[in-house]
């Protein structure tokens, strides 16, 4: 597990640094809820070409692999959507 | 029933050593259930807004009790809730949903302090807090001491009097609850009670009139207040009129769609974290080669759906 943190260690940090700054975006967003939900469902189509191309590059990349980042990031984007949907305060 | 959960969360021989809810049709069928769930959501909050809907339980009584509470705290003197400063609250409120604006200062140029004068109060001093998108009372007050600025306001020695207004409506596009909070004093920090003839006259050589600053805008300059600064006593009546009307503000759903979409998506969400570390442990335990993406990966990526929640889902204050 370290072994392979440790091989895929850029990825990693490029991974969280996509996340951060999505993040601290849509802390400035606020209160623009719609804004920030845009910036929510950027990063995770961020997440998912990032994902894919990752794998692409370190030639990894199967049709499963494909599909399992596809569909990680759909069920992300509907929880996004189902939040969206039931408003907040 | 423990084979069953088993099958479903722990890799094993039965679902070819990748947890089941992790397989492409389970997830699937997570993702139909939530794109469907929010239409249906949204099609009951607007239909039968009885039944699911968005509410806050903010009141003005735990406004003011929570206020004071924190004043004394740091040894202040609690502040008196003041009809005319909470009719000044109401009509800030009502002039923000009705100008659609999220400020301090209105797209027009008005300031705060028009709302309190033409509300008829004298103010030496005063300040305005604003909340927005807070379910409690307490998450708001807590808000405001969270922030430089507003905790100054709410410890502030130079405030008398305070006035609330919980309004809710549709602020740019989006349903929300704004919680409106003024303070003002009608004379001098440190002058003694000003029933005293000696002291009125004291005051009235007094000018210019000091304006706090609120959040870095800048007040506008005001007439002078009345140079015998009458007192305004609390009007009980009046007061538990304007409270009344305020916190009677929208029909209480049986659900609260806000707080049940966030705490399922929430749990939902912590639940695949603990799947996905589970799925990643034993697999490297067992030393089992499997071709499927960085579990790692998805950990993060799911991190990042629960800290979007809390922030999308956390109200602001100015």
């Amino acid at each position: 597990m370290i072994e392979k943190f440790i091989k895929h260690f850029n990825y990693y940090v490029s991974l969280v640094s996509i996340f951060i700054v999505g993040l601290a975006a849509a802390v400035i967003a606020s209160p623009n809820f719609s804004l920030q939900i845009f910036i929510v469902i950027l990063t995770i189509v961020i997440y998912v070409l990032w994902g894919i191309l990752h794998h692409y590059i370190t030639h990894e990349l199967t049709a499963k692999i494909m599909v399992e980042y596809i569909l990680i990031g759909l069920l992300g984007l509907s929880m996004i959507f189902f939040i969206f949907m039931g408003g907040r305060v | 029933m423990i084979k069953f959960l088993a099958h479903f969360f722990i890799p094993q021989i039965s679902n070819n050593y990748r947890s089941k809810i992790l397989h492409p049709k389970i997830l699937s069928i997570f993702i139909i259930f939530f794109f469907l769930s929010g239409f249906l959501i949204y099609f009951v909050k607007n239909n039968y807004p009885q039944v699911l809907g968005i509410s806050s339980d903010i009141s003005i009584e735990q406004l003011l009790i929570l206020t004071n509470q924190k004043r004394q705290e740091n040894g202040l003197s609690p502040l008196k809730l003041d009809s005319q400063l909470m009719q000044a609250a109401m009509g800030k409120g009502s002039d923000m949903f009705s100008k659609n604006y999220w400020a301090h200062i209105s797209p027009d140029g008005t300031t705060p302090w028009v709302f309190i004068k033409n509300a008829g109060y004298g103010y030496v001093y005063a300040g305005e807090n604003l909340a927005r998108g807070y379910s409690n009372s307490e998450d708001v007050v807590n808000a405001w001491m969270n922030s430089p600025s507003h905790r100054d306001n709410v410890l502030s020695s130079k405030y008398e009097d305070v006035g609330f207004a919980v309004v809710s409506g549709n602020l740019t596009g989006e349903e929300t609850v704004l919680v409106i909070e003024m303070f003002g004093a009608t004379r001098l920090a440190g002058e003694p009670s000003i029933a005293s003839e000696e002291t009125s006259s004291e005051i009235a050589v007094i000018t210019p009139t000091p304006v706090s600053l609120v959040g870095g805008i800048s007040p506008i300059p005001t007439a002078a207040p009345s140079l015998i600064p009458t007192p305004t006593p609390v009007n009980n009546q009046v007061a538990r009129q304007v409270l009344t009307r305020n916190s009677n503000f929208q029909i209480e759903p049986i659900v609260n769609g806000a707080v049940f979409s966030k705490d399922l998506t929430r749990s939902i969400t912590s639940v695949f974290i603990f799947v996905l570390i589970l799925d990643m442990v034993i697999i490297e335990r067992k030393k089992i080669l499997r071709f499927v993406g960085h579990n790692l990966d998805h950990v993060l990526f799911m991190g990042l759906i629960l800290g979007a929640i809390f922030i999308i889902m956390k109200g602001s204050v100015i």
